[in-house]
């Protein structure tokens, strides 16, 4: 099948959740204010030094350029973030010494900013995408930049959510009405309008992850081809230029890739592996030519600066899978207690996506997450009972089951060791909810198999209800946001 | 289809009187602060275990949350226990995971006001580092880690609910959010509220077409 007939196929209503994201994501987009979301002045500097330079940032210090930190100042960014007790500037003499601000540094020269902190480690795909609205928006202030950005990062949200409905129709293609609860829930999922709202490569990254997912379960449905080993091949690509993290999902994808050929091969002979070659060929070819850059140019690490983030522990393996589990999980009898105190998979995780936004400094009320705990039970128990109704699938699909678990375990694995660098002097740096949204795909599945689960009559009202949650969801976190920076 | 139709309905109608209900509700004011702006000091620093008490605080009436400047990147489970002539009179606290300069712990309400309180803030940590910020204060009057004074009192603010509902609030907050942005106006609350009635509208379109 052509790409140009995949497109064609797609179904109206999946286009529809990729509007319905956009939408969410532009709406916090306008909500959120300008650089209150986490990281996002490192993500305009990378931007700022590839549009106005054409080269790479070269330091991770928090430096930036005169220009943004002059703004930042303008709208007391500074005394904001992380003091949830402060609200943004709110008088219109504030707001006329932040225009003189922005006229002020209208003047600089462009010179870009060698030191983008935090995003100075990530590859460079999406914000070379992002210097084109910035460029596009060079004639106005750092604020219009930011925001036309920020519009171009919605547009990833479109995009995933259009990729979970396309995943949730090749995973559970027995109940079409379903589709639609997966593609939908998502697009409204607050975390995922809150970051694709954001300048942050965690838009693109989600999009691509979704979209790996869907190409895989098409591989798995139809059986390996020419066009999905290229697709598999070339996402991988997309992936490894858009963000570190994606890494975590490469064991999986893989190992899905292995699978998939092997089951062709039983049909079309060995012809199958040159599938699996070309794939594997496409999705390297970035990283094997990065790799002979650096060497060649006589950087010490085949990885250059991405190596950086790429840092091996400081303890025993066994101390970091003891952490690992431990991030997630309830510890086992005879591990040594890394969190004491603390529930990691309610506290951490759950309650981080409930809600947490800006600069992890806007939750709900204690009370809201223990409430989100009903709905949550009740989602897991419908889902877990439509996977108990049809065990008899769940065991012939086993093979891909177990890549969609790898590819799901590759990413903890991943935040895990991540967050273990830092540990003990911070418990869980990388324990943010939002690391685990490129798993949104599987997201999709586990809401539209909840819906199944309430069985054929009712199936359809509670998935209406479902999305129905989602969007309070959304609404509810855009209103505390709304109170915390505004209120 | 009648059948979602109907959910769908009661659940939207649901959603806006929820909404509804929160708007009727008072955002938190500060009643009390002991915060000097300008005399901002670390006046203890630690990773381990703690329980800090000071006393000479005031307690207002109906105070539901303590604020306390706390500073951490991944903050501790926090309880504050309030201490009036030996006895606790009220307490609370925060589960982990809070960022940032302060932790609000909500407290059960008072409905009086009491005078010369001591008020503890205990955690747990194991490595991670807690700041607590204030003003410096000779010994006699800082707060103190069992018989260790602190090199001053701890910023502490007691919260309760304001006089006015978030309703009332409303023009305020809308004027508010016209500042910062790449457009000033009030014309962003205005696509806010489109943008979240068309997704709504299209969302309920696409669960009346499909979910059938």
């Amino acid at each position: 099948m052509s790409p140009k007939k995949i497109v064609r196929r797609i179904p109206r209503a999946a286009w529809l959740c990729a509007l319905v994201a956009c939408l969410n994501a532009v709406c916090w987009s306008l909500l959120t204010p300008p650089f209150q979301a986490t990281d996002e002045p490192d993500h305009f500097a990378y931007v700022k030094q590839l549009a106005e330079t054409g080269s790479l940032p070269t330091s991770n210090s928090e430096q930036l350029s005169t220009e943004e930190e002059d703004v930042l100042i303008g709208l007391h960014n500074f005394q904001v973030r992380q003091q949830p007790q402060t609200r943004t500037i709110a008088s219109q003499s504030e707001q006329g010494e932040l225009q003189g601000v922005l006229a002020a540094v209208a003047d600089l020269p462009k010179t870009g900013s060698p030191a983008a902190g935090l995003a100075t480690l990530q590859p460079p795909l999406y914000y070379a995408i992002e210097a084109v609205p910035y460029a596009l928006a060079s004639a106005g202030s750092v604020l219009d930049r930011l925001q036309l950005m920020r519009l171009t990062s919605a547009l990833f949200a479109g995009l995933t959510a259009l990729f979970v409905f396309l995943f949730v129709r090749e995973a559970l293609p027995g109940e079409p009405w379903a589709w639609a609860v997966g593609g939908l829930a998502v697009a409204l999922a607050p975390l995922l309008g809150f970051m694709s709202g954001a300048v942050n490569p965690d838009s693109l990254l989600f999009a691509v992850s979704a979209a790996l997912f869907w190409a895989l379960a098409r591989a798995f449905r139809r059986g390996l081809s020419t066009l999905d080993a290229t697709m598999v091949g070339g996402l991988m690509i997309v992936g490894f230029l858009t963000k570190v993290n994606f890494v975590g999902l490469v064991p999986g994808a893989l190992l899905g890739l292995v699978i998939s050929s092997v089951r062709a091969a039983r049909i079309s002979g060995r012809s199958a592996y040159r599938l699996l070659a070309l794939a594997v060929g496409i999705a390297f070819s970035p990283v094997a030519l990065y790799a002979g850059v650096n060497v060649l140019s006589g950087r010490r690490h085949p990885l250059g600066v991405v190596s950086l983030a790429l840092n091996t522990a400081h303890a025993s393996i066994l101390s970091q899978l003891n952490y690992i589990w431990q991030l997630y999980l309830p510890r086992l009898p005879g591990m040594v207690n890394d969190f004491p105190g603390l529930f990691t998979t309610r506290q951490l995780w759950f309650n981080g996506y409930v809600g947490l936004y800006g600069w992890l400094d806007t939750p709900f009320p204690g009370w809201v997450d223990n409430v989100a705990l009903i709905p949550a039970g009740a989602i897991a128990l419908l889902c877990g009972r439509a996977l108990f109704r049809e065990r008899a699938v769940l065991a012939s699909r086993a093979g891909e089951l177990v890549v969609y678990a790898a590819m799901a375990i590759g990413l903890l694995v991943l935040v895990g060791a991540d967050s273990f660098r830092a540990f003990p002097a911070t418990d869980a740096e990388f324990a943010q909810a939002r690391y685990l949204l490129p798993l949104l795909a599987l997201f999709g599945a586990v809401l539209a198999l909840a819906a199944r689960g309430a069985g054929r009559r009712w199936g359809p009202v509670v998935g209406g209800v479902i999305v129905v949650l989602f969007l309070a969801h959304d609404v509810f976190s855009q209103l505390q946001v709304v109170a915390r920076y505004y209120g | 289809m009648r059948r979602v139709r109907i959910s769908l309905l009661a659940a939207l109608t649901l959603l806006v009187l929820a909404i509804v209900l929160t708007l009727a509700q008072s955002p938190m004011s500060v009643a009390f602060s002991n915060k000097v702006a300008d005399q901002e000091a670390t006046v203890a620093s630690t990773t381990h275990d703690a329980t800090y008490c000071q006393a000479d605080e005031l307690l207002p009436v109906h105070t539901s949350a303590i604020r306390i400047w706390l500073d951490a990147a991944a903050g501790p489970h926090v309880d504050v226990v309030v201490f009036s002539g030996g006895r606790a009179i009220t307490n609370g606290s925060r589960g982990s995971n809070w960022t940032g300069g302060s932790v609000t712990v909500p407290v059960k309400p008072l409905s009086r006001a009491v005078n010369g309180v001591t008020v503890c803030v205990s955690f747990h940590l194991r490595d991670e580092t807690v700041l607590t910020q204030g003003s410096m204060t000779p010994a006699a009057f800082a707060a103190r880690e069992g018989r260790r004074a602190l090199a001053g009192r701890m910023w502490i603010e007691y919260l309760r609910p304001g006089s006015r509902s978030w309703a009332s609030l409303v023009p305020e907050i809308v004027r508010h959010m016209s500042f910062g942005h790449a457009v000033a106006g009030t014309w962003i609350v205005y696509a806010i509220l489109v943008l979240l009635i068309a997704t709504t509208a299209v969302a309920a379109n696409v669960i009346l077409t499909e979910l059938r």
